[in-house]
């Protein structure tokens, strides 16, 4: 056996791939940024590998692979997924035609369409069967016409079909049957049924994300299958090979192409990043900590607390509904690449439209007219035009400057500098203000907490950020922009499972429940042993989704440390004062008299892989001056009117235990960090550079 | 006073105006909060001027007449700490008696800078029915307890007297009192948060920017008025009956004219005020004129009240669109909904490229079971969507809520799980969208059978009077309720009602479809063969309506 040298962390991006590849018995990283390849992406992630092979690599040596895609995401935006065909309870089509039925986007615009739908009128077919809301069968299902309508389907073409009776997470009996017999009619077509991809109360969101499950895992899984053979040849022996997911855990290849999980990586692409936060800054993230990943289009925003993100059970892409468990997160249009402008009524605002990375801001000289928030941090001196990405590109000041010139400060009549500090002041406050609600909307108190910001831009505007919300520490790692990669390498294997019942929590017996869990655990011992893991290895949490009788929302109440072995009365006792303890910390108020009911149960399985642990770094016994790492002297106007002039460090050479006082800039090949006047830095035994105010 | 300034404490507000809204609806008690989320919560201006539109659009006009009475009544003896409550339609402008307002002042340096406000919809405030919205009431006494602008805090203190004068009145004491509660709390932190930008920003920088808000706002209605054509177009519609004289249709009619930069509404023409509750009072008019002219002009543009300044109404007294005490007024969605059609009817002769077919609808449907299932309540209530008209280049969208409304649907299978009914089929209705060259979006049916004894209060509209087609194009198909589905006494009803029903009843509620644009004839074949294809429209109506055999 080759020797288990190297774990490999890949993250595929909409421009850029980035590889992290960690030498496991010394604990340094390996960085690769490559061009992502969105025709094939495996491609791109190939490419990478090999740049590790040409620098030595052996390839069998890689004992771990994980990886972040956003190929589904990708499929889904640009409706490149299979042909659907859809089998439904007769006598129901407007389910999937009313959807919410509420409109989403502007609510004056009359001229409203729903997005096109995934499968048509045309592919769905009404299947005689039915059931109550208890599970007992009201009809049976027609079999003959199941086979009639796969026969149709196949022959229109259909790759795969999406299976949605109702009730059918009561008893998933007919949709199970339905799949046999689709299998012997339309062998090789993908089929997904509600009742596995999401078994939960409420159809429009179950066949919704069921839908969205049986379009894209024909594309997931010829990924998959490009990926393997391209590793293969590659000679990375390793069949630990990971794909990351939205809960923030990572699933193997085998579980992602054995159906039914593909809705699961949707919100990826940013849970990394966040799984790395909470992982990384585990001593931070008890106290709480706020991420800002700022790249060139939008910020992602998260929030860890008590050492892991928070989560939701709900969620919208490219305007479909999605309700699988995912990573709190939210997203404004706010990056580097966001464009300024002055509106119809004369107000200056910045965003949605972005130049993304080509043209790119005007600053690149791509043909980029329009002045964007990277303009605006040239102009103001935060970015340095020799150093950008590591002197890699050139940033062109004098197109900034007459950029915001001509679209900002001479449509307004200010000065060019006032105008581009108000680019940021506005962006800044936007990212605050979302960070302040989404703090205010999940009940977390933000005095205490600290600021991680990755990315290309997030490090320059994070102090700006902390400063609006009285956040007086910031933490930037030690690689901002391959922090997602890093991410890959900080996760367990996760599955999430659902099984909905709405039932009054008195009516409940702890044996019923405890049933319930043990079925699912049956399933997941059952997947995980065929995935390749061991079955021993499994940890199990459990949830309860749980509601005030006739809330119409529930809230995830966890029932770890309040039972041992198997469920009993105390338990279920315990787990109703969790839930109003929960509701009261979340909505500032519980009704402890009010009747409680449990809508569905919920089971996580964890499944320990190897993960990258930060080494200790010792102060050196005589560390560098900080002079040393000074490389000279930059103007920032950090008012928009005067300058402040400012010492520029190289963060490499910036020893443990070394003080940088603001005004001051550090940079390094892929971010720079901005520390105002008032704010000090020290880098510390993770090498994180941190940042405090008022702590000189 | 520069426009950095300015864009940043708007954006202040919109975000505070986002998180009092979120806080609401994850902290009241009722499902019209929970689910349907019909309220709205905003920030306003010294003299009540509202700076950012709340998501419940249609509230927004409301406030300025609110807080006008407020100032007329208490004027200097406002205080820090007070907060107001009305759900008066005549004295507060409130859309109807079960919509509850509570306004607090928000005071910098011992002076009005602003006030914090919100509006919901209570489930039950009194009044001839429970939930107190009625098909057929003849007076606003019969829609609940009235009442007038009045303090509930006095400087800081709760006055429990209010509260329990207001409860003492209420079917549903319990869950009024939590919904006020929260809006109380939620109408307090939008004051107490503006109070908190005055300290940072200045109470006179934060009145600046309120008033460089609105003027921006009004000058870019100003200019999108300039760019229409001057000249005046009329257009009228009839709703089907006021609910209580049933056989006798309801005019509204409105005059448009676009002259010297000012857009005038006259609805003067409209019919005499209803005895039924269909009346409406003008903070609903100008909510059906703003959402049609800014639909119109350019969707993009954002309303406040300084819009108000190149826009001139025009009323005749108690006539439908000016009611006068005490007419009642509980249905004036279905009559604000037809409204829009009619505005935006005549607006399409000065911007023909944003015409529109009138559209659907929404009605409603309350069910008071006998017995509900355990642990349940036993009443559903349900505003129901319907579709769009066909636009000028644009097919009516299908089966979703339509123009001022946006209420989301009531799953099956929690129909299912919390009330003793089943759900016998939820489909489309084809060829229910008029046809045209722009089809209209296409309607939906759904069959309830009850399982237990129950009363049901049906409210709707375009039965008789089906949404219009323009331009040459078809009528939607009209809404339906058909009663003792199946049995030998099976009848369609055409008006607004309430039924006593048996366990083993079944009934079918069809919304109306969305008019056509355009000459049929014109469709482009290759979208009719998609209409037939995905069930939209039928062979026959290919055929015969649209001239094609597909």
């Amino acid at each position: 056996m080759a020797n288990q040298r190297y774990r490999l962390g890949v993250d595929v991006g909409g421009t850029h791939t980035d590889l992290v590849l960690l030498d496991v018995a010394s604990g340094e990283l390996m960085v690769e940024k490559v061009s992502s390849t969105p025709k094939n992406p495996a491609l791109g992630v190939l490419n990478g590998v090999m740049r590790f092979v040409a620098r030595g690599v052996a390839p069998d040596e890689i004992a771990f692979f994980a990886h972040g895609t956003t190929i589904t995401t990708n499929a889904l935006l640009e409706m490149r997924g299979a042909r659907v065909g859809l089998l439904i309870t007769a006598g129901f089509r407007a389910i999937q035609e009313i959807q919410a039925q509420a409109r989403d986007g502007n609510l004056f615009d009359y001229f409203y369409s729903k997005p096109e739908p995934i499968a048509p009128q045309s592919l769905t077919r009404e299947i005689p069967e039915r059931s109550d809301h208890a599970g007992a069968v009201l009809t049976p299902l027609d079999h003959e016409a199941v086979r009639v309508a796969a026969r149709e389907l196949r022959d229109a073409g259909v790759q795969s079909i999406a299976v949605c009776y109702l009730f059918s997470f009561m008893n998933p009996a007919h949709e199970e049957e339905t799949r046999r017999i689709i299998h012997e009619e339309a062998p090789g077509v993908s089929v997904s049924l509600s009742s596995e991809v999401l078994p939960r109360l409420r159809e429009w969101p179950r066949m919704s994300t069921t839908l969205l499950n049986a379009y894209l895992e024909p594309v997931l899984v010829r990924y998959i299958d490009h990926l393997n053979k391209g590793l293969d040849d590659a000679g990375v022996v390793t069949q630990q090979r990971f794909l990351m997911q939205s809960n923030g855990g990572v699933m193997p290849f085998a579980a992602a192409i054995s159906g039914g999980k593909t809705v699961h990586t949707l919100f990826s692409g940013p849970a990394a990043g966040a799984q790395a936060s909470a992982w990384l800054a585990q001593t931070d993230a008890k106290s709480g900590l706020v991420t800002l990943d700022m790249g060139g289009t939008s910020a992602d925003i998260a929030f860890i607390e008590g050492g892991a993100p928070l989560e939701v059970t709900e969620g919208v892409i490219a305007r479909r509904q999605i309700d699988v468990p995912a990573l709190d997160m939210t997203t404004i249009s706010a990056g580097g690449g966001s464009i300024a402008s002055v509106d119809g009524a004369g107000f200056l605002v910045v965003g949605p439209q972005s130049a993304g990375a080509d043209p790119g801001p005007a600053c690149y000289g791509r043909g980029g007219e329009r002045p964007t928030v990277t303009d605006a941090d040239v102009v103001c001196g935060y970015l340095n035009p020799e150093y950008f990405l590591g002197g890699a590109q050139r940033l062109d000041v004098a197109a900034s400057h007459a950029a915001i010139k001509k679209h900002i400060a001479d449509p307004l009549k200010m000065d060019v500098l006032r105008a581009a500090d108000g680019v940021r002041r506005i962006v800044d406050m936007r990212m605050a203000d979302e960070v302040r609600v989404f703090a205010a909307k999940r009940g977390v108190d933000l005095s205490a907490f600290t600021l991680l910001p990755f990315g290309g831009a997030g490090a320059v505007h994070a102090a700006a950020v902390a400063e609006e919300l009285n956040m007086r520490r910031i933490l930037v790692p030690p690689r901002p922009g391959a922090f997602s990669a890093l991410g890959l390498l900080c996760t367990d294997v996760v599955h999430d499972y659902i099984r909905s019942e709405l039932m009054p929590l008195d009516a409940i017996t702890p044996d019923h429940a405890e049933a319930i869990y043990r079925q699912l655990e049956a399933r997941a011992h059952e997947e995980i042993a065929a995935e390749g893991l061991d079955p021993d290895a499994a940890r199990f949490s459990r949830e309860l989704d749980m509601r005030y009788t006739g809330q119409g929302y529930e809230l995830r109440t966890p029932l770890d440390g309040i039972f041992e072995g198997a469920l009993d009365a105390n338990a279920m006792a315990a787990a109703r004062a969790r839930f109003d303890e929960r509701h009261a910390q979340i909505h500032g108020h519980a009704a402890k008299e009010r009747p409680v009911e449990v809508v569905s149960y919920r089971l996580r399985l964890r499944v320990a892989v190897p993960k990258y642990a930060q080494g200790l770094h010792e102060t050196p016994a005589s560390p560098r001056a900080v002079e040393d790492a000074c490389k000279g002297r930059r103007t920032i106007y950090f008012d928009g009117a005067t300058g402040s002039s400012a010492n520029v460090y190289e963060r490499d050479k910036l020893d443990v235990g070394v003080r940088v006082l603001g005004p001051a800039v550090v940079e390094q090949f892929d971010a720079t960090t901005i520390i105002p006047p008032g704010w000090t830095g020290r880098v510390d035994q993770h090498r994180n550079l941190v940042l405090e105010k008022g702590a000189a | 006073m520069d426009a950095i300034t300015i864009q940043i404490l708007r954006n202040k507000i919109a975000s505070l105006v986002d998180e009092m809204h979120y806080h609401f609806y994850r902290s009241g008690y009722s499902t019209i909060i929970r689910e349907s989320r019909d309220f709205s919560c905003v920030i306003l201006d010294r003299t009540g001027r509202l700076i950012v539109a709340p998501p419940m659009f249609f509230h927004a006009p409301v406030y300025r007449h609110l807080v006008g009475r407020i100032r007329e009544l208490y004027g200097d003896e406002i205080r820090e700490g007070d907060v107001f409550v009305s759900n008066h339609p005549y004295e507060g402008g409130l859309p109807h008696v079960s919509d509850m307002a509570f306004v607090a002042p928000i005071f910098a340096d011992g002076e009005i800078v602003g006030f914090s406000g919100s509006i919901a919809h209570k489930a039950d405030v009194g009044g001839t029915n429970p939930g107190s919205t009625s098909a057929n009431a003849t007076e606003m006494y019969h829609e609940g307890v009235l009442v007038p602008p009045i303090r509930i805090c006095e400087a800081g203190r709760h006055l429990p007297d209010v509260e329990r004068l207001i409860l003492a009145n209420s079917r549903q004491p319990l869950l009024v009192r939590g919904d006020m509660t929260a809006q109380i709390a939620v109408t307090q932190m939008g004051a107490q948060r503006v109070q908190e930008l005055c300290a940072r920003f200045g109470a006179q920088t934060m009145c600046d920017a309120f008033a460089a808000i609105l003027r921006g706002a009004a000058e870019e209605l100003r200019g999108a008025i300039a760019r229409l054509p001057e000249g005046e177009a009329s257009a009228e519609g009839l709703i089907d009956n006021d609910g209580v004289d049933v056989n006798k249709p309801v005019k509204l009619a409105v005059t448009i004219t676009i002259r010297d930069g000012l857009a005038t509404f006259d609805f003067s023409k409209s019919d005499k005020q209803a005895r039924g509750p269909i009346n409406l009072r003008p903070s609903m008019v100008e909510a059906c004129v703003f959402y049609s002219l800014i639909g119109s002009l350019g969707p993009r543009l954002h309303f406040n009240d300084g819009m108000r300044d190149c826009v001139k109404l025009i009323f005749a007294p108690d006539t439908v669109t000016n009611a006068s005490a005490p007419a009642p007024v509980s249905n004036y969605q279905q009559v604000n909904l037809k409204l829009v059609d009619v505005i935006l009817e005549a607006m399409a002769s000065f911007n023909p490229s944003r015409a529109n077919a009138h559209a659907g609808s929404s009605s409603a449907l309350l069910i008071a079971w006998a017995k509900g299932r355990p642990g349940q309540s036993n009443m559903q209530y349900e505003i129901v969507g319907s579709a769009y008209g066909g636009g000028q280049g644009h097919d009516g969208a299908s089966c979703t809520a339509a123009h001022l409304s946006n209420l989301h649907v009531t799953p099956i299978e929690i129909l299912e799980s919390e009330y003793p009914c089943r759900i016998r089929q939820f489909n489309l209705v084809p060829d229910s969208g008029g046809a045209g060259q722009w089809r209209g979006g296409v309607s939906f049916q759904r069959e309830y059978e009850l399982l237990e004894d129950a009363m049901v209060i049906r409210r709707f509209d375009k039965a008789i009077y089906p949404p219009g087609g323009v331009a040459g194009g078809a009528n939607g198909r009209g809404g339906r309720f058909v009663v003792n589905l199946g049995k030998p006494e099976e009848r369609e009803t055409r008006a607004s009602g309430r039924y006593e029903m048996k366990a083993g009843d079944r009934f079918l509620l069809q919304s109306a479809g969305g008019g056509g644009y355009g000459d049929p004839h014109g469709r482009d074949e290759a979208r009719l063969r998609a209409d037939v294809a995905e069930g939209y429209v039928t062979r026959e109506a290919a055929r015969s309506v649209y001239g094609k055999e597909v």
